[in-house]
């Protein structure tokens, strides 16, 4: 019984290769190069063998955050070249079409299990989130906006460090940044910082240790010179795990570890105990506590 | 059209392989974190991961699956059966990538999807369904407005439902204003919506289903029934085509209506439309599944087809013009299912390595599995080891096969259901067609004499 007529294409004569303008990532950790996607669909955690990739801003945020929540502010703001550095306005541009930002930072308010919060999310994926005029005056708006409407604040940094190009002006903002989050600090708000690899140089030296709580990922590289550097400078052998976060806790530097899948959980806990809720929020988290419950029994 | 992937794991995704190899289409199998070393991981072409082993991060992941798709350029996505087989939301993210979705369209998944939709849309067209409310029952006063009109014994559903869950049977107002909030929250929790309906509940109903293709220029052909009385929890656990000891006029009366009802949602591709067959000969819609279904065996035995090649022509806009007096079956097919559970502690799963397996063969007897010896009987997945299709000239024939394919059969390292498989095939009830539903929970268990 023949239920079709026509003949099926099955197009085997040309040879098809996998598709190579597709973006790849490689795992240090297992070493297979994966589609980009799909780690980031993924929670940019590798599929095969769990290691964590770096993530990009909005993948973050639509993790932590309550689904649809996320208002972002100054989307648009980007970098002009205030020093005529060389070959740099063509490699913001270049940066800007390969990540789909406009910059290395990502800021705007939201809620997070009903709680409303401030939120700064780096972008290691936009110049390895260094830090120049627009990043530095970015966390400055929104350390001022969470200050003027009374918010918790809570930045996730991963970065390179201070912007080169940029020179002085990118050192500026390690003040100017200080100067915002000790004017937040001041109203009693609340400042948490989540540590993401890497975390480094001049954000290291600025509002990255300011918070009143400092989480970091698992296995996040964060210091202020890379190991390397400060191998030559001190001549002597670094101990094993140097500047992991690792590291870091077991100095007191950091205040907790935390899996990236549990931050959502820990970030709202924190803010629930720290943040005093408005009555229709108590409501929403009374709810999804008791929803909690319900899923657990 | 050169590239399929398979959106789905297990035997399905050997079979659709299978059937690809077998056209020539290349094929890219996808796997959780936990499948690596799988059959459809191994047979396939190529394989990507896309995720954890829980099924939300990877199987049920769209995101992952359609930029795996993307980067091997597939063509069609045959999304398989359960996982994403049924998701609009899937259809839709297919679409809009340019690749084609082995399957209905998206409005036609979202009508039949909903179990209370569906069944208001049949009311509509006067197919029949059984007797029970019309439109949302939010409030116990409706529900017992509803129980008024219909008469007890009613079974309250969840509209979201599916797979057994937020089911009850109530036999008088007592228990009705018992049990309503009960399913209310139970569909709320389980399906995220407390949207309910009812139905009056058929006693010793029969479950009888039609399998359909229709390609997408408005020709619709049936592969006539399939019998799926044998279940447990609402799980089937042997099926044949065709139905037995069913009136040839009406046979004939629920295989038209079944084409009829794929015509009017405008329906494309396999769909399998399930009626419940009453005592009195009456049949009624009960609702119709937007993908290729666990049974398509036993209709592609007796009918001497593949099914999965058919999905895909009609995916790639081919045109089903055979009449359908040229569709015609010959002889009788049972499918039973093989499980990894223990039928001794209530049918538990039991996950586990298989050690050793013989599989029968021969005339007649098709094995499809997504299992070898040494494989893994994963925790996190369904729990059914094979598919044993048995296909003789009658029935008698075909249980025949089925119980000395059984004896055949040996799998070691994890329980299985052989056993009680056979001990259904043998008993008298089956034998002479008399099985609804609530068979096997009612009447069979009673008597079946635990080994």
């Amino acid at each position: 019984m023949k239920l079709f007529t026509e003949k099926i294409d099955t197009g085997i004569s040309v040879k098809r290769k996998e598709n190579t303008d597709v973006q790849k990532l490689h795992c240090s950790k297992c070493g297979k190069d994966i589609i980009a996607d799909i780690v980031h669909a993924n929670d940019s955690i590798c599929p095969y063998c769990g290691a964590l990739f770096r993530q990009p801003a909005y993948k973050r945020i639509e993790m932590i955050v309550d689904s649809g929540s996320f208002i972002e502010i100054e989307r648009e703001a980007e970098s002009k070249d205030p020093l005529s550095f060389p070959g740099y306005k063509t490699k913001i541009a270049n940066e800007k079409t390969k990540s789909k930002l406009q910059e290395g930072v990502v800021i705007g308010k939201a809620t997070i299990k009903g709680v409303r919060t401030a939120l700064a999310v780096m972008d290691s994926y936009f110049m390895m989130g260094s830090m120049g005029t627009v990043v530095g005056e970015k966390i400055v708006i929104i350390t001022e906006f969470a200050t003027l409407n009374r918010l918790p604040l809570i930045i996730f940094c991963a970065s390179g460090g201070a912007r080169m190009q940029e020179g002085i002006l990118s050192l500026l903002q390690m003040s100017r940044t200080t100067i915002a989050l000790a004017q937040h600090g001041e109203q009693q708000l609340l400042h948490v910082n989540v540590l993401t690899h890497p975390t480094t140089g001049g954000v290291t030296a600025s509002f990255a240790m300011q918070g009143d709580i400092t989480i970091a990922e698992p296995g996040a590289l964060i210091g202020f010179a890379g190991p390397r550097v400060i191998q030559q400078t001190v001549k002597d052998e670094l101990p094993e795990g140097f500047q992991t976060a690792e590291y870091l806790y077991e100095h007191g530097l950091i205040d907790r570890i935390v899996d990236r899948r549990g931050l959502r959980d820990t970030l709202a806990d924190v803010l629930a105990l720290h943040v005093r809720p408005e009555t229709q929020n108590v409501k929403t988290l009374i709810k999804e506590k008791v929803d909690d419950v319900f899923k657990r029994s | 059209m050169r590239t399929v992937l398979i959106a789905s794991r297990g035997e399905i995704a050997v079979r659709i392989i299978r059937t690809c190899k077998k056209l020539g289409l290349k094929t890219v199998a996808v796997y959780s974190e936990n499948d690596q070393t799988c059959m459809h991981t191994r047979l396939a072409d190529e394989a990507v991961c896309i995720g954890p082993r829980q099924a939300e991060k990877s199987y049920l992941n769209i995101e992952s699956i359609i930029a795996a798709a993307r980067a091997y350029r597939a063509d069609l996505i045959h999304p398989g059966v359960g996982f994403l087989s049924e998701s609009a939301a899937f259809r839709l993210a297919c679409e809009e990538e340019g690749i084609k979705f082995v399957g209905p369209d998206a409005d036609a998944m979202r009508m039949l999807g909903d179990k209370q939709s569906a069944r208001e849309i049949m009311i509509e067209n006067g197919f029949p369904v059984v007797p029970g409310s019309t439109g949302a029952v939010d409030s116990l006063k409706t529900a017992l407005n509803v129980a008024k009109t219909v008469g007890f014994p009613l079974m309250i559903k969840a509209a979201k439902g599916g797979g057994g869950k937020g089911i009850r049977i109530v036999r008088n107002a007592a228990e009705l204003e018992q049990e309503f909030p009960m399913v209310c929250r139970e569909a709320e929790l389980a399906f995220g919506d407390k949207s309910v309906y009812m139905e009056a509940y058929l006693a010793d109903a029969r479950h009888i289903e039609v399998q359909v293709l229709a390609d997408e220029h408005g020709n619709t052909r049936h592969f006539g029934t399939r019998e799926c009385s044998l279940q447990r929890k609402n799980q089937k656990l042997l099926e044949e085509a065709p139905a037995v000891n069913v009136d040839e006029a009406v046979l004939q009366d629920i295989q038209n209506t079944a084409v009829k009802i794929a015509q009017c949602v405008n329906y494309k591709n396999a769909g399998t439309v399930e009626f419940l067959l009453a005592q009195d000969n009456k049949f009624y819609f009960m609702e119709m599944n937007t993908r290729i279904q666990v049974e398509h065996p036993v209709t592609e035995s007796i009918y001497g087809m593949d099914l999965i090649k058919a999905q895909i022509q009609v995916a790639m806009g081919h045109h089903l013009t055979i009449p359908q007096e040229e569709i015609a079956a010959r002889g009788h097919s049972i499918e039973c299912r093989i499980n990894a559970e223990n039928v001794k502690e209530n049918f538990r799963p039991s996950p586990g390595i298989i050690k050793a397996m013989n599989l029968p063969g021969g005339n007649g007897v098709r094995i499809d599995t997504g299992y070898a010896a040494g494989d893994e009987i994963s925790p996190f997945y369904d729990s059914m080891i094979m598919k044993l299709i048995c296909t003789g000239d009658d029935r008698q024939e075909a249980i025949a096969l089925s119980m000395a394919a059984l004896d055949e059969l040996y799998i070691d390292g994890v329980s299985h259901n052989t056993e009680f498989a056979k001990a259904m095939l043998a008993d008298n009830d089956f034998a002479a067609g008399r099985v609804h539903t609530k068979w096997i929970e009612k009447v069979f268990l009673n008597r079946w004499e635990k080994p």
